[in-house]
């Protein structure tokens, strides 16, 4: 029985990779529609920016794209946590076991992750084929795509530890998703919102990742700002997550 | 061995245990009572699931609130209403329980196939579970309980919602486990089945324990006999007179248009005018 070490933090990995893939991979298999509707809303938004803007505004729908896929895919991981939690008791199986909470977290949040795979990629490639990527601008997407990521679903896991019965999930998840991509500044550049405005939503961490983002893609005013801010708030829904996931009750 | 002392629930306003005092060293030990009497809480206690408001715990002397770690490796518990991921297969489910028991890859899968081979249910191992029965879906994780061959599994409420002949098949598979089993149940048919000792809970807490035999030996030799609007009882329930009457009396009850039972667990709730809803 052998472990391994992550920064000095003990995880269980072969639990996390198989979960990964056994849920999130097998789901896209197994369940290609859930996939599909992932991706019609950002793509919809793609089409509809191209038209508008003649081309002009591709690469924010491109960048708002691949951010509100993996934000909207983290925060209906919600449902899962919550249905997992209250529904069919997969939760419980795994609290009386010797798998730790963050074992558990770090398993579902790489699910997630894998379920986004598909759109990523998609969306990566769209980014090459119009210019907008380089292999050092990958590395810095990916990096932050894994922060909101981490973002997302340890909200998602605060949300499914609050709530009380499953019923409401499906609708909190569908509005946080909304005001998480299509209110911020991802699809548009974050510069032409009144800045007082802008200070709300940076509550939201997509705010902090599209300024760095954009700025970092020649786009808009490079901000620096925004990268403490991402990691602070990445931070800060990390700690939260592990308080309201109740592992134990 | 497990040892409970004085132990209380309260959630909010509702005393879920009220101080529950009890040595389980059993193989099988079931657990019964009303819905609320308090049997998940206690479970979900006894399992880590839940801190418990005063009292103490040992699990074979490790401390429920100390040694949370070290008993997690021991136990294996199965909640009440778990139901397996429509989209995993059984062999899947066993895979990752096992890998979250810290098993390697390899022996999670030998173990796991071993465990759906000891069940009758190799042929399903790669079905997803949202295509499998209730009576299989339980199965799987019996079969987690089989492949982990921990000291201590509970189970809340195993058979709940089956049919008679899958519940048979579920009990077939418990008895495979080599484990000390807790369970709950609200089928008495169920407890007599399994169980070496018999616990009952009543509104958080321990009315009586003991064998089958010890637990009816107050209606030994006796019958029960019923009646709608009878006019002789011990109790009554709704419109149904009930009333227990020595064995060599039934023929003559019988006579005078009263239904004739035998004992069975039921008659411990039966007996104090309450009856066990399933
Ligand atoms: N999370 C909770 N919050 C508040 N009250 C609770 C909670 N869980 C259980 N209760 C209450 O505690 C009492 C005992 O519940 P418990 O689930 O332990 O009973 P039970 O014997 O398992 O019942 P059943 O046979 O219906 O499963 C009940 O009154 C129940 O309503
Ligand atoms: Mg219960």
């Amino acid at each position: 029985m052998t472990f391994s070490y992550l920064g000095g933090l003990r995880l269980n990995l072969r639990f996390i990779l198989v979960f990964a893939y056994n849920y999130g991979l097998k789901f896209i298999k197994r369940g290609p529609s859930y996939l599909i509707a992932s991706l019609a809303l950002p793509l919809s938004l793609l089409f509809l920016i191209f038209i508008i803007s003649g081309g002009k505004l591709l690469p924010y729908a491109i960048i708002g794209g691949v951010l509100s896929i993996v934000t909207s895919n983290a925060i209906n991981g919600a449902a899962d946590a919550a249905f997992f939690r209250l529904q069919i008791r997969f939760q419980d199986l795994f609290v009386a076991s010797p798998l730790t909470k963050m074992d558990y977290m770090a398993a579902l949040t790489a699910s997630y992750f894998v379920f986004s795979l598909p759109g990523i990629v998609l969306y990566v490639a769209l980014g090459f084929i119009f210019h907008i990527l380089n292999l050092l601008k990958l590395i810095v997407l990916i990096i932050v795509i894994i922060l909101i990521t981490l973002s997302f679903t340890n909200l998602a896991f605060i949300i499914a530890g609050l709530l009380r019965h499953i019923r409401n999930v499906w609708g909190i998840t569908a509005i946080l998703s909304i005001i998480a991509t299509v209110l911020t500044p991802t699809f548009y550049p974050y510069f032409i919102i009144p800045r007082d405005f802008l200070l709300i939503l940076l509550i939201s961490p997509i705010t902090p990742a599209s300024i760095f983002l954009q700025g970092y893609f020649g786009l808009a005013p490079y901000e620096p700002i925004s990268i403490p801010i991402l990691i602070i708030e990445t931070i800060a829904l990390m700690i939260l997550g592990n308080i309201f996931i109740r592992w134990r009750e | 061995m497990i040892s409970v002392n004085d132990l209380k629930k309260r959630y909010g306003n509702i005393h879920a245990l009220k101080g529950v005092t009890l040595d389980i060293d059993d193989k099988v030990t079931s657990i019964i009572g009303r819905n609320g009497a308090g049997k998940t809480t206690f479970i979900r206690i006894l399992s880590t699931q839940l801190k418990p408001t005063s009292g103490s715990v040992k699990i074979n002397d490790l401390d429920i609130n100390k040694d949370v770690q070290k008993i997690r490796k021991i136990i294996l518990s199965i909640p009440q209403e778990a139901q397996p991921v429509g989209i995993m297969t059984p062999l899947e489910h066993l895979e990752l329980y096992l890998l979250a028991r810290g098993y390697s890859l390899s022996d999670a899968r030998k173990e796991g196939r071993y465990a759906l081979e000891e069940l009758e249910m190799r042929d399903f191992e790669n079905v997803p579970c949202d295509e499998l029965s209730g009576g299989m879906k339980r199965k799987v994780f019996v079969a987690m309980a089989l492949a982990s061959r921990v000291e201590i599994v509970f189970l809340d409420e195993p058979t709940t919602g089956l049919d008679p002949l899958s519940r048979m098949e579920v009990w077939n598979s418990i008895r495979k486990l080599d484990s000390n089993i807790i369970l709950t149940t609200h089928y008495m048919e169920e407890a007599s089945e399994l169980s070496d000792k018999v616990v009952v809970f009543s509104e958080g807490k321990v009315v009586s324990r003991g064998t089958v035999d010890e637990l009816l030996e107050p209606f030994k030799d006796k019958v029960r006999v019923e009646k709608t609007d009878g006019e002789e009882y011990d109790v009554k329930i709704g419109k149904l007179s009930i009333k227990y009457v020595p064995k060599h009396m039934a023929q003559e009850y019988l006579s005078r248009g009263y239904d004739v039972k035998n004992i069975t667990l039921d008659d411990l709730f039966i007996s104090r005018g309450i009856t066990l809803e399933s």
